[in-house]
């Protein structure tokens, strides 16, 4: 039984209480920040006693149960709550509390559920490696020279710890599925405009979707249904009711399964070549049919995304200005220009800045047409292949989430090049707003080897579904060579 | 040989909603500063714009009034440039694909009659705030009310010949606006902004370069402010020197114009479409509607008032111009009044005390009443004005109040009689004067009568009676 | 080498971020690595007809015009790094600095 139905069932019934579930949170939390993990960034004693204060009092007024009573969620750093700060791991939001909450996080208080912290992230969501952080680098759970991945590398960290059976993250090309990868859990990103993104701080806004982490398939499926359906604060939310969930399989009878060549290079880490070569079998013996496909498109994915995502960001974070909120610098002797530069150079680290300038230069006059336009058309182009593909009777793709497993720390932050490569495979689902999952389905001396499952527009619950049938089939932690 | 001036106006109206553009704060005017504010206009992180559809609506129904094509398909942008009343960082606006496109207006020119003026476009976009600069000392201090308050940009061709051809544009531009309920058009609310682009030529000539016009918060200022930059323009080309691309700002204390000292990078927007929203996708059978909900435009009202009341169209075009008064004209003939008699009262009396107190005060078939008694004889003109003067406070009906002010004029030719013998045996040598040929001291001896009489004897019986009175 | 020490500062400025001398030649480089990565795209054959991605609804949802704003859990003037008599407060802009 995944630990999200263990815990809310139990609450429900009685048989625990929110109080003692905030209480063994805060227990978990003490023990991870004890191990140097870096993954949690703000919670406190006071507020998780509080949530047990009002999940009881919310049981007791409601006749309708709730479907994640007593469940912890770590919720990424960029997801605005209304009682931990929101610092998107950024100096120039240090100590910043947002007055309003994210859509996800009040549908997931109505629901039962408490934020057990914020979790640490690259900073505003620009890394794969977690080691970007204004607040220092996530160690990756298992092996502490690694990163966990990224950006949603403290989420990642914090569920393969065993600290909170699920938690919130945020995709723009991959920082769910790629750390989910990395650190062997479920990374789920659903279809862009399933789930609002009122509330998550704006990174490459055509791009970003709040997304899930968790144990186990069941567990990132029912937090999902949860925070998804339409939000009228959000006008790219897509007007559907929230997901509803199909039973889980147990075969894959009946469903076609592409394998896009181009995801498949003769130079993949054999681990992952390994490890993948047994998911396919699997799929084939719970009776599915698998075909070869191409996306011909699919190898201009990395440079397309690091285009529009910068330039988007650009944009997105030019309102980190020292006027409003959050930190400003510069001294009382400034004069505007001076505010503005001296507040926005010193509180954006590295990563931000050189994609705030990247952004800004594929924007300006004489470049716009050359790198924004072009990607923007590269990105339909992209987007037709993969529902081609689907149209030519592919239920859905499988790949290797990432090229490796997880690097170690320090290995890619000289190379912005390299680093971005890490997110060869996931950027595509997301310039394509497709859903896609990792699931944990092996690992290399040690370390986990994701498979991604890549979806048609709002086939969530089909994907779920077929992964909860790999889920069974497959031991994620068997070593595969 | 003559310099042609070429213009082109920016103008930006704000649409008459209740709510901001892309959030749910108030729009209204005058509240304490930084109060309607919400995550989305103070642009906190993770904010998102939702439009308005009333914004849309306005905007569609102005695109239809000013004769452009309205797009089922049309995209925000973001345009960026940094400024401390500018919360984003960037502004919501429309760029390559706007709203509408390619309408027109006829404008009455001082000196060309009547000519159209070409709309390049109108597009919707949201509002900055407010910088003041004198509050704080040494400091600029930002108020963000008006962050995110809906405005319709308007662009027009470089169709305007002259500064004062410019301002009969606005006048033009306003009248249509208010007409069609869009805006309100108030220059004092800062819910009409005007930009101008200016440049001068030699006719036939290709087109010089043209020079910017900000910060102009008046009808007349902007007049004033073109006069000043064509001259600019004309001393420097007829120096020998060349213009150079500036935008002038105009300082109306001074009435002068002094360049901005614009950072090289400023003009660089890096526009690209807004990913928050998605197109903005009208459908034809609502833009139909829109279209049919519009009401009847100051052009088309004017044609009507010349055909119907047979009134000049000098007199339509200024009863236009304040469309209570056209409408007070129109009561005033269906109260039974004559047309240009109508006409005449309205664009004077009733106008004169709209301009005072905003109202129309003299209901329509009191002033039709007060003009029959003009008609009939009753009163004399002069006499009605007075008469108008007190209907104003005094409920009492026309003729009444011109009895009780004894202003009722005399016709009766034994009191004109009177009067004329009384006037003629004053004046002895005048008398002797018009025997002896100067007919014209015939107006002399009127005036006289009429003064005698207080201003009551009927001029229409003076004049026969003293010509047979001098005749015999 | 598509971008040089003129471009960095160039786009620094558009951008309104400081960045110091030291830091100019390293971002220069990394810049390049960037740009000459994501420059593949030129290579690319794109008709030249195909429409720009859009993302999410085909349409944007409008709201009605209901004035409802979103609360504030924390004021304004809490969140301000410079407030006084209820507006924020930022160095002098002169006149002339002043834009649309």
């Amino acid at each position: 039984m995944s630990a999200v139905r263990h815990i809310s069932e139990a609450v429900r019934s009685g048989r625990t209480t929110a109080r003692r579930a905030t209480l063994h949170a805060e227990e978990l939390l003490r023990r991870a920040d004890a191990k140097g993990l870096n993954a949690a960034l703000d919670w406190s004693p006071e507020y998780l006693g509080s949530e047990a204060g009002r999940i009881e009092r919310a049981a007791r007024s409601t006749r309708q149960a709730l479907p994640l009573a007593g469940v912890p969620v770590a919720v990424k750093d960029n997801i605005a709550t209304l009682d931990l700060p929101t610092t998107c791991a950024s100096r120039i939001l240090d100590g910043y509390i947002s007055p309003f909450e994210a859509t996800a996080v009040t549908r997931l208080r109505a629901a039962g559920a408490f934020v057990a912290c914020k979790a640490n992230m690259d900073e505003f969501a620009m890394g794969s490696s977690t080691e970007w952080s204004a607040f220092g680098r996530v160690q990756h759970p298992d092996f502490p020279d690694r990163v966990p991945g990224g950006s949603s590398g403290g989420s990642a960290a914090l569920v393969a710890a065993g600290v909170t059976p699920v938690a919130l993250g945020s995709e723009t090309g991959g920082s769910v599925r790629q750390p989910a990868s990395f650190c062997g859990v479920v990374g789920v990103k659903p279809t862009y405009g399933r789930v609002s993104r009122y509330g998550l701080v704006a990174f490459g806004s055509s791009l970003d979707c709040i997304s899930v982490f968790g144990e186990k398939v069941d567990d990132a499926a029912r937090v999902l249904s949860v925070i998804s359906g339409h939000d009228p604060h959000d006008a790219t939310s897509a007007e559907l009711p929230p997901l509803s969930l199909a039973t889980p399989r147990t075969d894959l009878k009946g469903l076609t399964i592409g394998l896009p060549e181009e995801f498949f290079p003769a130079d993949l880490h054999p681990g992952v070549k390994a490890a993948l070569d047994h998911a396919i079998e699997q799929a084939k013996a719970l009776g599915a049919t698998v075909r070869r496909v191409s996306l011909p498109h699919a190898k201009y994915s990395v440079p397309t995304y690091y285009i529009v995502n910068p330039a988007e960001a650009a944009a997105n974070l030019a309102r980190f200005d020292g006027v409003r909120y959050g930190k400003r610098d510069g001294g009382s002797q400034v004069d505007l220009p001076g505010l503005y530069r001296a507040t926005r150079g010193t509180g954006f680290g590295p990563e931000v800045r050189r994609r705030i300038l990247v952004g800004t230069y594929v924007l300006s006059a004489g470049y716009a047409d050359q790198y924004y336009h072009k990607a923007m058309k590269m990105r339909t182009l992209i987007t037709r292949d993969f529902t081609d593909a689907f149209s030519a009777g592919i239920d859905l793709l499988l790949t290797p989430t990432t090229p490796t497993p997880a690097f170690k720390a320090g290995d890619k932050t000289e190379d912005p090049v390299a680093m971005y490569l890490a997110d060869i495979f996931v950027a595509g689902a997301s310039l394509a707003g497709l859903p896609a999952l990792s699931l944990p389905v092996g690992r290399s001396e040690g370390l986990p080897i994701g498979m991604q499952l890549i979806a048609p527009a709002f086939a969530e619950a089909k994907m779920l579904a077929a992964a909860a049938a790999f889920e069974a089939a497959i031991d994620g932690r068997r070593e595969v060579r | 040989m003559t310099w042609e001036t070429v213009i082109g106006l920016e103008v930006h109206v704000q649409l008459k909603t209740r709510s901001k553009m892309f959030c749910g704060c108030a729009t209204s005017f005058g509240d304490p500063p930084n109060t309607n504010v919400c995550p989305v206009c103070l642009a906190l992180p993770g904010a998102l714009p939702v439009p308005n559809a009333e914004a849309i609506r306005l905007a569609a129904l102005a695109s239809y009034a000013l004769g452009c094509t309205v797009h089922a398909t049309s995209v925000f942008a973001r345009k960026h440039y940094f400024y401390p009343d500018l919360p984003k960082g960037y502004q919501i606006s429309q760029y390559d694909r706007p709203l509408a496109t390619g309408g027109q207006i006829e404008i009455d020119s001082p000196e060309r009659g009547r000519v159209r003026i070409g709309i390049t476009r109108l597009h919707v976009e949201e509002d900055s705030g407010k910088s003041v600069h004198d509050r704080v000392p040494g400091k600029t201090a930002i108020d963000l009310n008006r962050a995110g308050v809906p405005l319709a940009e308007i662009v027009s061709e470089p169709d305007l010949r002259s500064p004062a051809e410019a301002r009969a544009y606005l006048t033009a531009i306003k009248q249509i606006l208010v007409a069609a309920g869009v805006s309100d058009c108030s220059m004092e609310e800062g819910s009409l902004r005007v930009d101008g682009n200016i440049s001068i030529r030699r006719p036939g000539e290709p087109l010089g370069t043209k020079t910017e016009v900000k910060n102009v918060n008046s009808f007349s200022y902007i007049e004033k402010a073109l006069e000043i930059e064509r001259g600019r323009q004309v001393a420097l080309l007829e120096g020998g020197g060349r213009v150079e691309q500036v935008t002038q700002l105009y300082d109306s204390s001074t009435n002068t114009l002094r360049p901005m000292r614009s950072k090289e990078d400023s003009k660089d927007y890096r526009y690209f479409p807004d990913p928050d929203l998605p197109p903005l996708v009208l459908d034809p059978i609502w833009l139909a509607q829109r279209k049919d909900e519009l009401p009847e435009l100051p052009d088309q009202k004017r044609r009507r008032l010349m055909e119907r009341y047979g009134i000049p169209a000098q007199d339509a075009g200024v009863l236009v111009g304040e469309a209570a008064l056209a409408d007070h004209f129109e009561a005033v003939v269906t109260a039974g009044a004559e047309g240009k008699l109508a006409a005449n009262w309205v664009m004077t009396e009733a106008r004169t005390v709209w301009n005072e107190s905003g109202g129309i005060e003299v209901s329509a078939p009191r002033l039709a009443a007060l003009i029959a008694l003009v008609q009939g004889g009753t009163v004399s003109h002069q006499s009605a004005r007075k008469v108008y003067t007190l209907l104003r406070t005094d409920p009492a009906d026309p003729k009444v109040v011109a009895e009780r002010l004894g202003l009722v004029q005399v016709g009766d030719s034994d009191q004109l009689g009177h009067w004329i013998d009384e006037v003629l045996a004053t004046f002895p040598a005048e008398v002797a004067r018009y025997k002896g040929g100067e007919q014209k001291l015939i107006g002399f001896f009127t005036g006289q009568v009429m003064k005698k009489s207080g201003g009551k004897a009927d001029p229409k019986g003076v004049g026969p009676l003293l010509a047979r009175r001098l005749g015999g | 080498m598509s971008i040089g020490r003129d471009d960095v500062l160039h786009v620094a400025r558009l951008a309104e971020l400081k960045v110091a001398e030291h830091e100019v030649a390293p971002l220069v480089k990394q810049l390049n690595g960037i740009v000459d990565f994501v420059a593949q795209l030129a290579a690319a054959d794109v008709p030249v007809d195909t429409p720009e991605f859009t993302v999410g609804p085909v349409r944007a949802s409008l709201r009605a015009d209901v004035v409802a704003p979103e609360p504030l859990a924390r004021s304004a003037e809490r969140m301000a790094p410079d407030w006084q008599d209820g507006f924020y407060v930022v160095p002098r802009l002169g006149h002339q600095e002043i834009e649309s």
